[in-house]
């Protein structure tokens, strides 16, 4: 390939995760690795198997959302949109241009279902008792679709489900229409607010959650030789994404770039990943040849890390095929975290590019040992200062969905 | 359509500001028998059909969608629904 490629810059930042509530919260807490998993009252008094989440701390919605707004949306699109407040604030002028040239990409999981729950529960007996705005309040597309409403954004309003890899697959096709010159800034980031009764009952049934209830402060240790299953999570994180030229010329402040992007299914498993990991190091690969890297370039990797059995050991061999045996510092924020689902490969783009420039890779929160994970560098006790190279963000969902990202510091 | 005792004027015209101005996010001292939900407040159809529906369960009475979009101000929609009420379809 040759000639010269339109380059995406990053230049706003919001987040609304159970680590904290703006970037530098959220960066300090994952770099000190304090877990936020806790007992949740409305699972433990529901008597579910599985009584902890990682919920958002406490934050006052009014300054985001008055109050008309509020009862016509659900929590994930309330979260979505005071991160993507944040970041459109801390870009400066970034969507003051034509509507028609800014989008809005976001990726959720779980859409609406949440709140679908709600419905059921209090009007199941009478469907026709149920609040006039169900339908959208509920839509899966609804954060997207309220966030170009806010900004009158008129360019691609996209929503995608590809599971936990929901929102690294939003940012990297928001990329691709800047790249292709559709769009001149992007708001894109990923949401889920999924920690419900039955929502986590869902999982705890499949045994994908860790059980660890006497403990849930232990229970996400992402490639420990204890993982039992991972933690849910909620939280929201957006991205602005500016055409480079743009961004430079009024001055903005460029976090780094979205260098490269990828994307590939398994095809074969509706929720366990290839053990072999084929098409998971093929989507690395193929992000880091798209960022124009070959492996080696890469500085650290932020892993998908779920602290389930399977996703860990996969995800391990997976790096093994793309690296080598000899694999770059691997972190893993779920750790701290817990699992967002649609929300996790956002913010997790959101701290690997702040740790890419700042040279640093947080260790993973509660792990000791990872005796089965290989050769696989995993950062454990203590940060390691690296050099401010680019970061491979990895997301892998059920349904054999892979997404990675190659996010590069600005110079 | 129930022996629930109808409410006079004054009382129709506390819930009904009472409803509008929930379903607004304002106080009901912000509505007003001269308020124009359209021009005033930019309500759209949807807000429209929630107080509609918030009414018919408060008032237990049937409310047809042209008496929502029917009503120029809070004050007509106020008499129509008083007269609804005295002569429930």
């Amino acid at each position: 390939m040759t000639g010269r490629r339109v380059r995406v810059a990053v230049t706003g930042m919001g987040v609304k995760c159970p680590a904290g509530n703006d970037p530098e919260d959220v960066f300090r807490r994952v770099l000190h690795a304090r877990p936020t998993a806790a007992v949740v009252p409305g699972l433990a008094e529901a008597g579910l198997p599985v009584r902890f989440a990682c919920t958002v701390p406490e934050f006052d919605l009014a300054p985001y959302i008055g109050r008309r707004e509020a009862r016509q949306i659900d929590r994930a699109t309330a979260l979505l949109l005071c991160a993507a407040d944040d970041a459109v604030a801390g870009a400066g002028g970034a969507v003051r241009g034509p509507g028609h040239r800014a989008g809005v990409h976001i990726g959720t999981g779980i859409g609406g279902l949440p709140g679908m729950e709600e419905v059921v529960y209090g009007h199941g007996e009478r469907p026709m008792g149920m609040p006039v705005h169900t339908v959208p309040k509920s839509m899966a597309n609804s954060p997207a679709c309220r966030l170009a409403m806010r900004y009158g954004l008129r360019g691609s309003c996209m929503t995608y489900a590809t599971a936990c890899a929901s929102g690294t697959n939003a940012i990297g096709e928001a990329a691709r229409r800047i790249r292709d010159g559709e769009l001149d800034v992007a708001l894109t980031g990923g949401v889920d607010a999924a920690v419900t009764k039955v929502i986590v009952s869902g999982f705890a049934r499949m045994r994908a959650l860790s059980v660890r209830n006497e403990a849930p402060e232990l229970a996400s240790r992402p490639f420990d030789a204890d993982r039992d299953g991972f933690v849910m999570g909620e939280g929201a994180a957006v991205l602005v994404l500016e055409r480079w030229d743009l961004a430079r010329r009024r001055g903005a402040r460029i976090y780094g770039e979205v260098a490269g992007y990828a994307t590939t299914c398994d095809g074969a498993h509706a929720v366990a990943p290839d053990p072999q990991g084929a098409m998971a190091a093929e989507c690395m690969r193929l992000a880091i040849a798209d960022a124009r890297l070959t492996p080696a370039g890469i500085g650290h990797i932020n892993a998908h890390g779920t602290s389930t059995v399977l996703n860990d050991l996969a995800e391990a061999v997976a790096v093994e095929r793309c690296f080598g045996p000899q694999s770059p510092p691997v972190t893993a924020v779920k750790g701290v975290t817990g699992h967002l689902i649609g929300g996790s490969g956002a913010v997790e783009a959101l701290v690997a590019l702040l740790c890419a420039a700042r040279g640093v890779v947080p260790p993973v929160a509660t792990t000791a040992s990872t005796p089965d994970v290989g050769a696989l560098d995993v950062v454990l006790g203590a940060p390691r200062q690296v050099a401010r190279r680019p970061v491979l963000s990895n997301s892998f969902g059920f349904g054999g969905q892979n997404a990675c990202l190659v996010l590069r510091p600005a110079p | 359509m129930t022996g629930a005792p109808v409410p006079d004027r004054g009382e129709l015209a506390r819930i009904v500001r009472e409803t509008v101005s929930d379903v607004l996010g304002t106080e009901p001292e912000d509505i007003h028998e001269t308020t124009d939900l359209k021009g005033d407040f930019d309500i759209d159809s949807l807000e429209l059909m929630d107080i509609g529906a918030r009414l018919e369960t408060a008032l237990r009475v049937g409310i047809p969608v042209s008496d929502l979009t029917g009503a120029a101000t809070v004050g007509q929609a106020i008499d129509l629904l008083a007269d609804r009420l005295e002569r429930p379809e």
